[in-house]
């Protein structure tokens, strides 16, 4: 303990000795330097909006030209001038002399506030020296950036290093020569226990059972652990729990946000997602049909569903809103979703002004939000394949078709229903009024006359109801009969094609009802163009740009967001931004290998995870290395501890107990939660748990309103499913102690875990006790962690005994039965132990 | 058994200072789970958490904030903002001039002008008017500061909720009580740092984005309490697990924890045990500060409170409650304001109910905090995401649409200039022709109360560092004493 406290307090007074900026060095960079230094100081007088002095600092080209007062920075010598006989000294530059704020002839610059840091001063003075290179202006009309992650991806070869028996794979040699630079030992290989939990908790999101622990750990032929690789890579389970990484990226939710919220039904696309992983369709096909799926030759439905990605933006239907406004909002959303995802760039900044950092003008954001622009936004029929078969889609036609036409026949009839109707209305009481939605009530209180036309239908549809309207029309009651026969086909939200385009403007200031000039679909210039022959270009060109392996961006975004899947950082820490405010990589040849073989691969998401789950970088034990001041564990001298995801934690839970449900799919359900969570939304949301395995199924099927999540979510930060999320926070709060020690579903689990231990656990408490830590945390306890297990056992037991009222409650057994205080003590055992840390931790 | 147990609040101290290199927030973290004097004293000679932060901004005047939301935008022209002139053009046509190219919910553009039907006077040493509508809080009036210049930028309830409580339109922003949590930490030791409350017929339109941590951790947000049966989520144990047993089972779960902390050498293990101290604290303190019963039947009857149910007077008592426990942002929601003139919502019999409710319990609120010497750091905030339209409108009876050009608010306590009347709006009440504050001017000037440089605190997220303000906001130093 003492050497833990030392350790301890000694990180308290070191920062990280890790330095990031270590992996690029020289002289300093435009993009990553110069110009965040000049949007901070400069660019609101020198720039798109003000040009003091006639002078812009916001891109090359003004820095080249200068201003009033001439040239800021030195000319680049032409070619039959010698590069030497340029003065290039820091006190020709009027860029230098401004900033040095004690130059006679110049004003001192920024006017105002601190003027740059002695830091910032000696970069900008650097790069001056250095002849202040700049960008080429442009190359066959492309944009040339000196920033990293614009460059080509270009495999690196792999770097030697010492201690070559450490090695498993290519991965390895790029993290250990790093190491042996600084020369670190890695950590020691994980217990097997550890691995198998690990392994399962990372590609299937649920711990292992104990008969795959026992196997596992009996398994010692050669390739056990490649072995366990490839059967949890093929089980289903692994397609839901990346799908629902994938879900956090697309802001999937069951409801359509904003302060109404009503429901929508779109939960085919969690299952196209779901079914894509584990068929691990090529990445590069999974992005092209969520994009376009619809715009595909022949079309499948199930290519249709899947541009459902898209729709998972916000509709607003609160009174008084201006349409236009929010469906603006939506295309938004898309862009900086796409850019955020698949790019790396935080595109929304240039949805105001040109982005300040990046190189991505305003007008290229709109051309981006030109290629989503144009579609409409359908819901269709999206049945199961059954259902087709069994030809339900017919006969529901044929039944609408029926519906109608009793209807235009009762229509016949408007004279007589209208009168008996109002005759019905001036006997209704009171108290019946008071029992309707408020809506009806307000129509009903008006004349007829007065009803708009929504309110006589509400009026019309709550007297069709009646018994009075079923007997004096026979029609009523038949049509009723009818609709209630209609077989429930599920829709689903999609894209299609608009058949008249719209016109996209730039928006000034971001501002939808102020145009600017107009704008056709194309891709920043800094980037790789669009093939040639791209005329009128959409969404389906966008997409198979995205995934051009010319994109040098999108392998790097996507693999590097997988390795912070399985580290809980990703090689660039800052996972949705590659710009110049981003962190640069800690391992960038690492990066560009597993990007290129991501390509190579063909887009194959599970050979690149099987990549990272052989290395021994993945294999490494968990525990902490003070010594190595790095606890951010940037050098990957070991694995980090992670605090399980908010629907993991329901479902190691219900997995301990033997109660989870492994059935995949489906609308979304509405497990049990606790009371007066609607207490602080709009209107009460419907919430009615589902019979049979409904309360057990997996936490990613939990029904999502926006407005009010499921609390046992969110509380362990789950996503708000309003704008895209590329990576969670993990806090660690006291709602969590309250949600896992006293949330009813929790409790079932431990009543549930209970009576497995004791009915397949032996009269031996002991071995009971390692029965439970078994299934919780696939290992044996410890001597002390049997014994204080025991101790509290031992004496909730007796507790219980002298209560048997309070063992029933918490026991669920009646109280007549002896076993009733041993059953409470046993959940007490098992509520411990999920309540443990270690339980909600993948170590 | 004794050497697990002995170090352990050390450690988790020094877990939280190791962090409070990072930035603010982790200060913010740890003084959430530690009271914030002890979290530095015991492992440096640093002064205590608030101390930091002071250093790194400017001096602050307030300690807590307690903000009195009224939902649905309340119409500043019935109640602070009298209107002679509109009064003379009652049922004329609005001049085009002041319509043009301007978008409302629900108005057309010919709408006719509304003269309020509420008789206005001035009141106390300072003679700041208030209509009739208010009489508890006219009898207050020296002790307020009322804002007649406020002016937002959306005009739907839910953006413009978001807009006043997070400075951006569209959700997922952290809310104000979120930011300030975040940045100065909370007193509390066993309630959470930002507390929020209910009243009213329904919830408020946009729900818990209007106090939720946004990209912050989910440590900052505001916990909703509920008025009736236990006010947090699962505070409750189990049915059949008393106290001792609860208490027994977290003693375990932290030996176990600890043992693991000294496995793993992993400061969350230390969190996580101290979160489940905190936790089972909570149990007790929760329901403890809703017990209003402990209060003296005076004081009840002061506010208007009914211990049998919930209601904005006992939410108010609730609010100096939970400030008094150190609660560091506490925020009171009462529905509804939103009177457009249809049988419910019209600015006659409705209003006069919804002021019933408001009226007595937030002046007693201010003279409770004054009489108790807490006021001068407790700062109080009334008003709605905006107001009402000069304008009335064409329903069955008298109503105004939303107004986002000018409306009201009132501020009391922790440094704000008593008996001050800001702002002054043109007319007919429709723009602000001196000392205009935006949203934004207001949010810069709580921080600032509050010691944080609305500038400074910033937290960097997809590439941006995001601050309450978004890009504006001026600290409105007229406000201030």
């Amino acid at each position: 303990m003492p050497r833990l406290l030392a350790t301890l307090v000694l990180g308290l007074f070191c920062m990280s000795s890790v330095s990031v900026s270590a992996a690029v060095d020289g002289a300093p960079g435009y993009e990553r330097d110069i110009r965040p230094l000049l949007a901070r100081h400069c660019i609101a007088c020198h720039g798109s909006e003000k040009q003091e002095s006639g002078l812009r600092l916001d891109s090359p080209a003004g820095i080249r030209l200068g201003g009033d007062g001439g040239l800021v920075v030195p000319a680049e010598p032409t070619e039959v001038e010698d590069r030497s006989a340029a003065d290039n000294g820091p006190s020709s530059s009027r860029l230098l002399r401004a900033v040095s704020r004690e130059d006679d002839e110049i004003s001192a610059m920024p006017p105002e506030g601190p003027g740059l840091s002695a830091q910032e001063q000696r970069l900008l003075t650097a790069w001056v020296a250095a002849g202040a290179p700049l960008p080429a202006p442009s190359e066959g009309g492309r944009r040339t950036s000196d920033h990293w992650s614009f460059q080509p991806l270009q495999p690196p070869a792999l770097p030697a290093v010492a201690d070559v028996a450490w090695l498993r794979n290519g991965i390895d040699h790029f993290v250990l020569a790093r190491l042996e630079r600084q020369a670190i030992r890695p950590s020691p290989e994980a217990a097997r226990q550890t691995l198998i939990r690990r392994l399962s908790l990372d590609l299937c999101g649920i711990p292992p059972s104990r008969a795959e622990v026992e196997a596992f750990l009996a398994d010692d032929r050669p390739a056990a652990y490649e072995r366990l690789v490839e059967r949890m890579l093929g089980s289903p389970a692994y397609g839901e729990r990346w799908g629902r990484h994938w879900l956090d990226l697309a802001r999937y939710a069951d409801s359509n946000g904003y302060t109404r919220d009503f429901a929508r039904e779109i939960w085919k696309y969690r299952d196209w997602v779901i079914a894509a992983l584990n068929a691990d369709l090529p990445f590069d096909r999974f992005t092209i049909e969520q994009f376009a799926g619809d715009l595909l030759p022949n079309a499948t439905l199930d290519q249709r569903i899947a541009t459902g990605f898209h729709r998972n933006t916000l509709i607003n239907e609160e009174g008084g809103t201006d349409s236009e406004q929010f469906r603006v909002d939506a295309v938004a959303d898309r862009v900086n979703t796409t850019g955020l995802v698949y790019l790396g760039l935080t595109l929304e900044c240039a949805r105001c002004h040109s982005h300040k950092y990046d190189p991505i003008t305003q007008r290229e954001y709109y051309q981006l939000f030109a290629f989503l622009n144009n579609c409409d936004e359908p819901k269709i029929d999206a049945p199961a394949p059954w259902q087709v078969a069994d030809g339900v889609l017919e006969r529901r036609d044929e039944l609408r078709a029926k519906v109608k036409s009793l209807e235009r026949e009762l229509a016949g009839q408007e004279k007589e229903f209208t009168a008996r109707q109002l005759a019905w209305e001036a006997k209704i009481t009171p108290e019946f009024r008071a029992t309707l939605p408020g809506p009806v009530q307000a129509s009903l209180m008006l004349p007829l006359d007065k009803r708009d036309a929504t309110q006589k239908q509400l009026v019309v549809e709550l007297y069709k109801k009646s018994d009075d309207a079923r007997e004096a029309f026979p029609l009523v009651a038949q049509i009723a009969a009818l609709k209630a026969g209609e077989p429930t086909i599920p829709t689903t939200m999609v894209l299609a094609r608009r058949e008249e385009p719209r016109v996209t403007h730039v928006h000034r200031r971001g501002n939808f009802l102020d145009l600017g000039p107009r704008v056709t679909p194309d891709v920043p210039a800094v980037l790789p163009a669009l093939p040639d022959g791209s005329e009128a270009p959409g969404r389906f060109e966008l997409a198979k740009w995205l995934v051009d392996p010319a994109n040098p961006l999108t392998p790097r975004v996507i693999v590097n967001r997988y390795w912070q899947r399985f580290f809980g950082t990703g090689i660039v820490a800052t996972e949705n931004d590659f710009g110049s405010q981003g962190e640069p990589p800690t391992h960038p040849f690492l990066l560009d290998w597993l990007a290129a073989e991501f390509v190579a691969r063909d887009w194959s998401p599970k050979a690149i995870h099987r990549l990272i789950v052989t290395s021994a970088t993945y294999r490494q034990a968990s525990h902490a290395r003070p010594e190595l001041q790095d606890p951010a564990n940037r050098l990957l001298a070991r694995q980090s501890r992670l605090r399980l995801e908010a629907e993991t934690v329901r479902d190691v839970a219900l997995a301990a107990s033997g109660l989870l449900s492994r059935r995949i799919g489906g609308p979304s359900v509405h497990p049990p939660q606790p009371e007066g969570v609607f207490a602080f939304t709009q209107d009460p949301k419907p919430w009615e748990p589902e019979p049979g395995d409904g309360p057990y199924r997996r936490g990613m099927y939990t029904f999502f309103w926006r407005s009010s999540p499921y609390p046992a979510l969110m509380v362990f930060d789950a996503p708000n499913g309003n704008v895209t999320c590329t990576r969670r926070v993990r806090s660690n709060t006291p709602m969590q102690a309250l949600t896992l020690a006293n949330d009813e579903q929790f409790v079932t689990a431990a009543r549930a875990l209970a009576d497995k231990l004791m009915t397949t656990g032996s009269a031996d408490v002991n071995k009971t006790i390692e029965l439970a830590f078994q299934t919780c945390l696939a290992r044996h306890p410890s001597a002390f962690e049997r014994d204080r297990v025991r101790e509290l056992f031992e004496s909730q037991q007796r507790s219980f005994a002298e209560d048997l009222e309070a063992a029933q409650e918490f026991s669920g057994l009646p109280r007549h039965d002896p076993a009733t205080a041993t059953a409470a003590a046993w959940t007490s055992v098992a509520r411990v132990l999920m309540n443990l840390d270690e339980f909600i931790t993948r170590e | 058994m004794q050497d697990v147990h002995a170090p352990r609040i050390e450690t988790t101290r020094r877990h939280f200072f190791r962090d409070c290199r990072v930035g603010l927030g982790a200060i913010a973290l740890g003084s959430l789970l530690n009271r914030d004097g002890g979290l530095l004293a015991a492992t440096s000679n640093e002064q205590p958490t608030r101390s930091v932060v002071q250093a790194a901004h400017v001096p602050a005047r307030a300690r807590n904030v307690i903000f009195l939301f009224m939902a649905g935008g309340p119409s500043q022209l019935e109640l602070f903002d009298p209107k002679p002139e509109l009064q003379r053009l009652d049922g004329q046509v609005i001049p085009e001039s002041y319509v043009k190219n301007k978008r409302f919910a629900f108005l057309k553009k010919d709408a006719k002008l509304l003269g309020t039907r509420r008789r206005f006077s001035r009141h106390g040493e300072s003679g700041q008017q208030v209509s009739e509508c208010l009489p508890h809080l006219a009898g207050i009036s020296d002790e307020i500061a009322i804002v007649r210049s406020m002016a937002t930028d959306v005009f739907n309830h839910g953006p413009a909720k978001f807009f006043m409580n997070t400075g951006f339109e569209r959700l997922g922003r952290p809310s104000m009580g979120a930011w300030i949590t975040y940045g100065i930490g909370s007193e509390a030791e066993d309630l959470p740092g930002f507390v929020v409350l209910q009243s009213g017929p329904r919830g408020p339109r946009g729900g818990s984005p209007n106090w939720g941590s946004g990209f912050l951790p989910t440590t900052f947000q505001g916990v909703p309490f509920n008025g009736k049966g236990p006010p947090i989520l699962n505070l409750r144990s189990p049915e059949g697990i008393n106290s001792n047993r609860q208490a027994e089972f977290i003693r375990a779960v932290n030996d176990l924890n600890r043992r693991h902390l000294v496995d793993t050498g992993d400061p969350e293990v230390a969190t996580r045990i101290a979160s489940y101290e905190m936790a089972f604290r909570m149990q007790s303190s929760a329901p403890e500060l809703m017990d209003i019963s402990q209060e003296s039947q005076q004081t009840l009857d002061d506010y208007g409170a009914d211990r049998s149910q919930p209601s904005f007077a006992n939410n108010c008592l609730l609010a100096r409650r939970l400030v008094e426990r150190g609660v560091r942002f506490v925020q009171l929601y009462h529905t509804d304001w939103d009177h457009h003139g249809n049988q419910g919502t019209e600015l006659e019999g409705s209003l006069d109910k919804i002021c019933g409710e408001v009226d007595q319990p937030a002046a007693a609120l201010i003279k409770d905090l004054k009489q108790r010497g807490m006021l001068d750091e407790t700062l109080v905030i009334w008003g709605g995401e905006f107001g009402r339209t000069p304008q009335g409108e064409p329903r069955d009876y008298l109503g105004r649409d939303h107004h986002i050009e000018a409306f009201s608010m009132w501020m009391a306590g922790g440094g704000i200039q008593p008996g001050l009347t800001l702002g002054k709006t043109d007319d007919l009440g429709y723009y602000p022709v001196e000392d205009r504050v935006h949203v934004h001017d207001l949010q810069a000037t709580v921080l600032h109360l509050l010691g944080l440089d609305h500038l400074k605190l910033t937290y960097r997220f997809q590439g941006r560092d995001f601050r309450l303000t978004d890009v504006g906001g001026h600290v409105v130093e007229k406000l201030m004493s």
